[in-house]
């Protein structure tokens, strides 16, 4: 099966004397396969997805999207991109940013008053009448989410999807994830929360520092008896000089 | 295309529910009111005799009229002139910057749209906007001039337009600036651009034209100065106006309006193209190089 995303040896900083935000970053993605990148802040995680997007130019290394550079408009034709924080034009409703996005999709008439209003009420805002600017962080992020699978994509990217969403949310999210993979929809998942990770992803990659520190399956990368998170905490303070736990005027047991 | 008008179209949208704009609209909308039914009880107090103002003893309550309505035509166009500016301002500040600034670009770029069909859809929007804005505030003062007779529409409109090409290039710096620093900022460096380097160039310029200044060096700065900067284009209507009120104050013909600038020539135009192609350039640029 021809590779939906294919990142090669991928550096970027965004500024001269910034040190590399992704340093040689190399991975592939496949339909139907959900693919789960980790790391701790900082680690260039949204860098990578951004340059997957056409959001960024990579510095030097090569990033494919269908085959195509993501720069090209019409490689993000399938792309579904729910970014981290996302937010729209403030004065706009639900259901008119759907409709601004469905138009720059190309979609038609027939196809957004189908469209729009099940994947409004899939996110659960079908009856929401108030402009962006007075929503809360859950329901921006629910509307990131359906703003990303408007367009029935064949790559839905999800930048911390569940952050800013209630227990039901994550659940929708995990059931909508596993139906997509079914359909043969590839899936990047860029997430903190390593028990979501463990429980819909196929292959991960833990990065920190902008490179790659393990990759595979998530047998390969979970030994039989420990945890993903196990795994991650070694990985990433392995890399990390050691911090103290907690501020000293936390810890300290002397008062006064 | 179709990006391009999606994108134009909710602008179009967001603009209209923007309170800034509203509240510009609605005081300049009732300025206008304002002054054409002030003036016109000032005429006819002038004409019953119960106060003094314009109206010479020798002048018939015709000319009376005229000289009034000279006088509200003067008015609305330094009004137009005044609450275009600030709905330039107000455009420039808002059409693009809130987009990138608050992240909802990464979810618009993410989607099929290149980003110079994203750039030509704002402008688009921010133009309409603002010659709908402003051909309203036109349209009522159109009106309002039924109040005297009418019979200055010539001077009105040609001026009108000659406003808005003003208040595009305005609109365009402060958009391009909007792009790459923070939007009061934008709109303050364009402020110090526009209406006082710029303003005092094309003034220094205008003595310069009339021999007012005589050194060569001077002259040659000042020349060089003035095609560095947009300057605004005028119709001949504040110059016939004012030509037309001595005319009537004096009783006939008279020179004396020929230090009021002249109607924009051909240059002029062409400049302004060139300007308005820039800045829609430097703002395509700045998108373009833009990492949301």
């Amino acid at each position: 099966m021809a590779a939906v995303v294919t990142v090669d040896a991928v550096r970027k900083r965004y500024r001269r004397r910034d040190p590399w935000a992704v340093d040689g970053v190399t991975f592939e993605l496949e339909g139907g396969h959900a693919f789960g990148l980790l790391g701790p802040n900082g680690a260039g995680k949204t860098t990578v997805v951004k340059m997957i997007a056409g959001l960024l130019r990579p510095d030097s290394g090569k990033v494919l999207l269908f085959g195509t550079e993501p720069g090209n408009p019409g490689a993000r034709r399938d792309l579904g991109f729910s970014p981290e924080d996302p937010d729209f034009p403030k004065f706009l409703r639900a259901r008119e940013v759907l409709d601004y996005f469905a138009s720059l999709l190309g979609l038609d008439e027939t196809e957004r008053s189908r469209r729009i209003p099940e994947t409004l009420e899939f996110a659960g805002l079908d009856k929401e009448r108030r402009q962006i600017r007075q929503f809360s962080k859950g329901m921006k992020q629910r509307l990131g989410i359906a703003q990303a699978i408007l367009g029935r994509p064949k790559l839905l990217i999800l930048d911390e999807p569940t952050a800013d969403l209630d227990p039901l949310g994550r659940r929708d999210v995990r059931a909508l994830i596993d139906r997509l993979k079914e359909s043969g929809v590839a899936i990047l998942l860029n997430s903190h929360l390593l028990s979501e990770v463990e429980l819909v992803c196929d292959t991960v990659a833990i990065m920190a520092k902008g490179r790659v520190l393990k990759e595979g399956t998530m047998a390969e990368v979970v030994p039989q008896g420990r945890s993903l998170e196990d795994v991650f905490v070694e990985l990433v303070e392995a890399s990390a000089p050691p911090r103290d736990q907690l501020p000293s005027f936390i810890s300290d047991k002397e008062k006064g | 295309m179709n990006g391009t008008l999606a994108v134009a179209r909710y602008t179009l949208l967001e603009l209209t529910r923007r309170r800034i704009l509203l509240v510009f609209f609605i005081i300049g909308a009732i300025l206008i009111a304002l002054l054409g039914i002030g003036l016109k009880i000032f005429y006819s107090a002038i004409v019953s005799g119960t106060t003094s103002g314009p109206s010479a003893p020798n002048l018939t309550p015709e000319q009376t009229n005229r000289l009034v309505e000279f006088l509200f035509v003067s008015q609305i166009l330094s009004v137009l002139s005044i609450f275009g500016i600030l709905i330039a301002f107000g455009l420039g500040m808002t059409a693009i910057y809130h987009d990138l600034e608050s992240g909802a670009a990464v979810s618009i770029f993410s989607k099929p749209v290149s980003r110079v069909a994203f750039t030509i859809g704002k402008l688009l929007a921010a133009v309409v906007g603002l010659v709908a804005i402003v051909g309203v505030l036109a349209l009522e003062a159109r009106l309002v001039m039924y109040l005297f007779g009418g019979g200055l529409e010539n001077a009105l409109w040609v001026e009108i337009l000659a406003t808005i090409a003003n208040t595009v290039v305005l609109m365009l710096i402060v958009l391009a600036l909007s792009t790459w620093m923070n939007n009061i900022i934008a709109a303050v460096v364009a402020f110090i651009y526009y209406n006082v380097v710029a303003g005092v160039l094309v003034f220094l310029h205008t003595l310069a034209d009339q021999g007012a200044i005589g050194n060569e060096f001077a002259r040659f700065a000042i020349n060089v100065g003035y095609w560095l900067v947009p300057h605004n284009l005028t119709s001949s209507a504040l110059h016939d106006l004012a030509q037309a009120q001595i005319e009537i104050s004096s009783g006939g013909p008279r020179a004396g309006a020929s230090n009021l600038p002249a109607a924009s020539g051909i240059g002029d135009v062409v400049w302004w193209a060139f300007v308005v192609l820039f800045f829609a350039a430097m703002v395509y640029y700045s998108v373009r190089r833009r990492q949301v």
